[in-house]
């Protein structure tokens, strides 16, 4: 067949041309030990090892013809001459074939895996979600059928509660894990406080291992930007995560250490870091239960659980630290892991952030005193250092007695310090009582920080009451510290002194004074007359009343009312006020100010729609306490 | 004085009298319930006119204390001082208050010499209130003792400047303050002995000496060596260090030398409690065995004058014993051989207190019987600490007692009620669950809601002074104070066998059922097993306090109608929803009305009749 041959002529010519297009010729010579260099290389030569001559000229001509088909033809006993022949890269078109049949197989290979992956992901699930499910309509039944036994009944809404909440943990993880590996998951860039994120978890974390009697620290190691942009809410998760484990799978009286370090590079150096980007080094070791080798090398994969005694009592998704890892893959960090069965693991996370830009430098009280109480030994050495690099004097104190008989001289000797640091660690006094005592022998102006690494919102209002002024979170940091008490000493001085009118400047506040005694009227009066607030007297309640309803609405931002008073007492009074039909009337702030301190007179002021109690005699730095709480 | 104060006092020294449930001397039960409610009622009428007298005389006053002139103030001043003293305990919170007032005068005149009396006398005051709490977990009792201590060290900083202070008085103050520094609880020895020694160091210093001569140096040293040797009860196991144990031995060898000496001069018996001391300093620096030390304090027990009243027979009767039950408690495994030994101590003990004369009842009296309360020891065949404590309340806090009786009765009407319809309503509790027999176990929980009732309020007994001798409303301080009955209660009752499964209501039932709100802060109501009768004995005597005692203290009182309406409307909050819903039931509402009227008449006739035949003291 004409056509037949035709083609095939037309194949058998395209081949010679081929042939004759794709040649290439070396010359090379073998050295007395027997090892082969080039002398000489075509163009073409070149072209099909895509080298240059000069270093074909200095290349194995074994190594370099590799994948092309070679013949040689020999010169002499030394020298060859080698034709390289690219139409015999048929049998590479094969191979090529050949690899790319594997490539698929591969693939399909990889599809089954993760098509079996996503069975028993799937039949995971399903086991996982299924045991909870079980319990909680199993329980349900068991407590219908036994309604009226209370104890059973009791017995079972735990455990429908217990199956609940592990399920809701199993369902956000499983949405976690999901949002990744979809790629939903965005990571926000925002400015966020290492100190205040390791705060943050210090109060989550701390009183799940106090439960547990566990001794749980936090070491805070070289710090270099306190200030860093990142997702901080993935890194609280990251990290609650892991030290949440450390909490689960340790025993009572174990022993956690976390640490937090900054480094300036990659300490794999793995990673350029540039000027801007500081590496947070996070560490979590117990000595808890451990992991087994064979589970250690599982357990980034979702759904793995260590299947020992111990470990299977306790409730976990699975997913944790597969959540965990992919969250750190996400912000370019890495999390290794350590550990021995029986012994205790360690968690190591490192982790890339852009440091956030410094604003201005802060005002601090240098050449004062800073008196410090109660704290710990390591933060007290911690916090003398960065006191003394600022310029500032501290002085450590141990006991409440020691303290209260230092600031006694020290105000005798007119020497105060310039604010006091109070910690925790007082044996023989609660620490509030001590700052209650403090705050009435050196005023209410006097700064006292409490430095604790409790929930600040949890003891807020009764230290506040005690006159506590401000809060230092621990673990404890630089920035933070020297932030406070720059705010509470500096520009507290500033306020008091030149900017006292600025930041103090009452004038445009009105304050009913509603007091019969003529004395206490003109003490009290030139009191208030100096923060610059606007005064207007009434000498009995009927007069307080009518100086109320006489006055424009919002008029008055806060009233002191003298309890016992002739024509109208200051129940009578607060609670016409309390009832006039006017916007105001419900919202300013009442003061009872008398010496009337039985339990049932402050009830009685409470239900007469007075806000606070305030005993006579009139202390000066009481009533500029309300007055700055009130009108600032 | 001024004269609203002499009758503020006399007024206190009537209610006290007209409170105290005297014996009846009165031939008919009728004519003694008579005596009661007239006494009340004189008793109502006075609390309310010393009210007025505070409200209308005292307060203005402390209202005005900066235009107050000097003769005003020293009023003030002596008034306080009448209100306690080393004598008597007639008003402490009182006192306190107003020298608070006197010391806020002194900081705001920067008058030093002022500020450091009233800071010595604050401290006194708070002392006072803090004797209170003995026995108390520090973590309680720690804010008032703290409160107390910081006053006499901000006094006692003032040691300093010593060379400047002109006047002997202030040295005086000064100096008692520093050693003041040491009284109440610490949560170590070693603070409290180190605090004693640098006093001594101090009293001891002759150049402190010879710049005030006038004082009485001597006194306060020998006071202060008083102090330390006080510290003895902590030389136990490691709790004190070598330097300490010599410290306090030191002390209590110069403390008995003196009054051994003494006796010997007049020829008398040594008294009992230097002669305890050195026997137990013997024991604690090993020189001396447990058996012997006990044998040692009962010879002492045993020569005590069970007729007399004075302090040293006060000492020998109830002190010792208390110390001698502690002894036998920390080494339980000395009682099965001294059961009987025991047994007769307690009903000696009983006997001499309550026979104790009304009149001579002072403020060591008290501290004693609060000791015995705490240490008081109960064997298998003596007097149990139920029965114990039963006395202690009739007796002494008699009005507390009624309290006890009623609720405990009212509860048991609730209980009977509620298993009527809910046999295995206290199932919670193993005991109760595990009577299969329905009327046995009916009159078990019939019992355990009587018991629970007489037993809820047996911490007030640590806090006499609060209740059973008020004689006004309390200020907020005292009011927070007396939530610690409920701790005092709880902590009592648990540590013995025949008492401890009360502990839970005397624990829980100022706590609100649903957990917002009520005290103590630690209690968890689903902890415990008991929590139904807890609920019970909550609501019965939060309906007897607002109808029958509050009005005293906070100045609440309803009628019980008003009473059970309130209650309604904290349903689920204050109280259980299923408490409630059975005050909605009118007839049920009813029955309970005439169950506290009925029961507080048979508490009454109860009173009337343990006691008509009694030997009169």
């Amino acid at each position: 067949m004409p056509g037949q041959k035709d083609t095939g002529q037309k194949v058998s010519d395209m081949e010679n041309r081929d042939s004759r297009e794709f040649k290439g010729y070396l010359i090379t010579e073998t050295d007395k030990e027997g090892k082969k260099r080039i002398l000489y290389a075509d163009d073409r030569a070149c072209e099909m090892t895509g080298l240059s001559v000069e270093i074909l000229l200095m290349s194995d001509p074994v190594k370099v013809t590799g994948s092309l088909e070679t013949e040689s033809v020999a010169l002499n006993d030394d020298h060859e001459l080698w034709v390289l022949n690219r139409a015999g890269s048929r049998r590479q078109k094969m191979a090529e074939l050949e690899r790319m049949n594997a490539a698929l197989e591969d693939a399909l290979k990889a599809a089954e895996a993760a098509n079996e992956a996503k069975s028993s992901f799937l039949s995971n699930m399903s086991h996982d979600i299924r045991t909870p499910m079980n319990a909680i309509m199993g329980m349900t039944s068991i407590a219908i059928s036994h309604i009226d036994e209370k104890v059973r009944v009791q017995d079972c809404l735990k455990k429908i509660q217990s199956a609940s909440s592990h399920l809701m943990g199993l369902v956000n993880d499983v949405l976690d894990m999901s949002r990744i590996e979809s790629g939903r998951m965005t990571l926000n860039e925002e400015v966020f406080s290492l100190a205040d994120l390791v705060h943050d978890i210090s109060v989550i974390t701390s009183p799940q291992a106090s439960r547990k009697k566990q001794d749980f620290s936090i070491e805070i190691g070289q710090i270099l930007r306190e200030n860093l942009i990142g997702d901080v809410l993935h890194l609280r998760q990251i990290l609650v995560n892991i030290i949440g484990n450390a909490v689960k799978y340790t025993g009572e009286n174990g022993k956690i250490c976390v640490c937090f370090t900054q480094l300036e590079k990659d300490p794999f150096e793995e990673r350029e870091s540039g000027p801007d980007t500081v590496w947070l080094d996070f560490s979590c070791e117990d000595n808890g239960i451990g992991m087994s080798p064979e589970f250690l090398e599982r357990i980034f994969d979702p759904f793995e659980r260590e299947e020992n005694t111990t470990a299977s009592r306790i409730e976990g998704t699975g997913l944790g630290m597969a959540i965990v890892k992919s969250l750190l893959e996400r912000m370019g960090g890495r999390v290794q892991v350590t550990s021995r069965e029986g012994e205790g693991s360690r968690f190591t996370v490192q982790i890339p952030f852009s440091v956030a830009p410094v604003h201005e430098s802060m005002a601090l009280p240098v050449g004062e005193t800073v008196l410090a109480s109660g704290l710990p030994d390591e933060v007290a050495v911690q916090c003398g250092a960065w006191l003394k690099e600022e310029g500032m004097k501290p002085v450590f104190l141990k006991t409440g007695l020691e303290t209260v008989t230092w600031l006694t001289e020290a105000q005798y000797e007119n020497r105060m310090p310039c604010a006091l640091l109070l910690g925790q660690e007082f044996a023989e006094m609660p620490v509030l009582e001590l700052a209650a005592h403090v705050s009435q022998l050196a005023g209410r102006d006097f700064p006292v920080l409490l430095v604790s690494g409790e929930d600040w919102a949890q003891k807020e209002y009764r230290a506040k009451r005690a006159g506590v002024s401000a809060f230092v979170p621990c673990p404890l940091f630089k920035s933070r510290l020297l932030g406070i008490l720059g705010e509470m000493t500096v520009k507290k001085q500033e306020r008091s002194h030149e900017d006292v009118r600025k930041s103090r400047d009452y004038s445009r506040y009105h304050v009913m004074l509603v007091e019969d005694n003529e004395l206490n009227q003109e003490i009290a009066t030139e009191l208030l007359s100096l923060t610059g607030v606007q005064v207007e007297t009434a000498g009995d309640g009927a007069r307080a009343v009518e100086l109320f309803e006489a006055s424009p609405e919002g008029h008055f931002d806060l009233i002191f009312m003298d309890i016992q008073m002739p024509v109208m007492d200051g129940y009578e009074a607060a609670k016409r006020i309390r009832a006039m039909q006017r916007e105001d009337a419900g919202r300013v702030w009442i003061v009872a100010m008398t010496a009337n301190a039985f339990v049932e007179d402050i009830r009685r002021s409470r239900e007469a729609g007075m806000n606070e109690h305030f005993s006579k005699p009139v202390d000066p730095e009481r009533l500029n306490e309300i007055l700055y709480r009130r009108l600032n | 004085m001024q004269p609203y104060q002499e009758e503020y006092i006399a007024n206190l020294r009537e209610i006290a009298v007209l409170t105290a449930h005297r014996k009846p001397e009165e031939n008919t039960f009728d004519e003694y319930e008579e005596h009661l409610r007239e006494n009340r009622k004189k008793a109502d009428a006075l609390v309310k006119r010393n009210m007025e007298l505070l409200r209308d005389e005292l307060f203005p006053l402390l209202d005005h204390l900066f235009a107050a002139d000097q003769a005003q103030l020293a009023g003030l001043y002596k008034f306080a001082g009448e209100l306690l003293n080393a004598k008597e305990e007639l008003d402490t919170g009182l006192f306190c208050q107003i020298h608070r007032a006197l010391l806020s005068l002194a900081r705001s005149k920067q008058d030093r010499s002022s500020m450091i009396r009233e800071l010595y006398w604050l401290g006194i005051g708070m002392n006072s209130l803090c004797r209170m709490l003995a026995g108390l977990e520090l973590s309680e009792s720690g804010r008032f003792l703290s409160q107390m201590r910081l006053c006499f060290t901000e006094a006692a900083a003032y040691l300093k400047y010593f060379d400047e202070i002109d006047d002997t008085e202030t040295r005086g103050y000064i100096l008692r303050s520093r050693a003041n520094m040491a009284l109440g609880q610490f949560s170590r020895a070693g603070t409290k002995i180190s605090l004693v020694k640098q006093t001594l160091e101090i009293l001891q210093d002759q150049e402190y000496q010879q710049k005030e001569p006038a004082l009485p140096w001597e006194r306060f040293i020998y006071m202060t060596h008083q102090q330390m040797a006080a510290s003895m009860s902590y030389s136990r196991e490691d709790a004190m260090t070598a330097q300490e144990i010599e410290a306090v031995m030191e002390s209590v060898y110069i403390v008995c030398e003196r009054q051994i000496q003494e006796a010997a001069r007049n020829h008398q018996f040594p008294p009992p409690r230097p002669v305890f001391y050195y026997f137990a300093v013997e024991y604690f620096c090993g020189m001396d065995s447990l058996d012997s030390l006990l044998t040692k304090i009962e010879s002492l027990m045993d020569k005590a004058d069970r007729q007399s009243t004075s302090g040293d027979s006060m000492y020998s009767m109830i002190s010792l014993p208390a110390f001698y039950f502690q002894f036998l408690q920390q080494y339980p495994e000395r009682i099965p051989e001294r059961e009987e030994y025991i047994g007769e101590l307690c009903q000696q003990i009983i006997t001499y207190i309550i026979s104790f004369p009304e009149k001579e009842r002072n403020k060591s009296f008290f501290f004693s019987l609060r000791q015995l309360l705490y240490t008081f020891l109960e064997t298998a065949d003596g007097m149990t600490y139920r029965e114990f404590l039963k006395k202690m309340m009739e007796v002494f806090a008699p009005e507390i007692y009624v309290n006890a009786l009623v609720v405990g009765k009212a509860a048991a009407f609730f209980s009977a009620a509620i298993i009527a319809e809910e046999p295995d309503f206290f199932d919670d509790i193993a005991q109760i669950r595990e009577i299969t027999d329905s009327d046995k176990k009916r009159r078990e929980i019939l019992e355990f809601a009587e018991g629970c009732g007489l037993l809820h309020d047996v911490g007030k007994l640590s806090f006499m002074n609060l209740y059973s001798g008020t004689s006004r409303q309390w200020f907020e301080e005292e009011y927070e104070m007396a939530h610690l009955h409920t701790s005092v209660g709880g902590r009592l009752l648990k540590q013995r066998s025949s008492t401890s499964r009360y502990a839970a209501a005397a624990l829980g039932h100022h706590f609100w059922y649903d957990g917002s709100r009520g005290y103590p802060e630690y209690y968890r109501r689903l902890e415990y097993p008991e929590r139904q009768m807890t609920d019970i004995i909550g609501l019965v005597d939060w309906l007897e306090n607002v109808t029958n005692t509050a009005r005293l203290f906070v100045g609440v009182e309803k009628t019980f109608d008003e009473a059970v309406q309130e209650a309604i409307a904290l349903e689920g909050k204050r109280f259980s929803p299923i408490l409630t819903s059975w005050l909605k039931d009118v007839k049920f509402a009813g029955r309970l009305k005439q169950i506290f009227a009925e029961e507080r008449q048979n508490a009454y006739r109860r009173f009337y009749e343990n006691n008509h035949n009694q030997v009169k003291i």
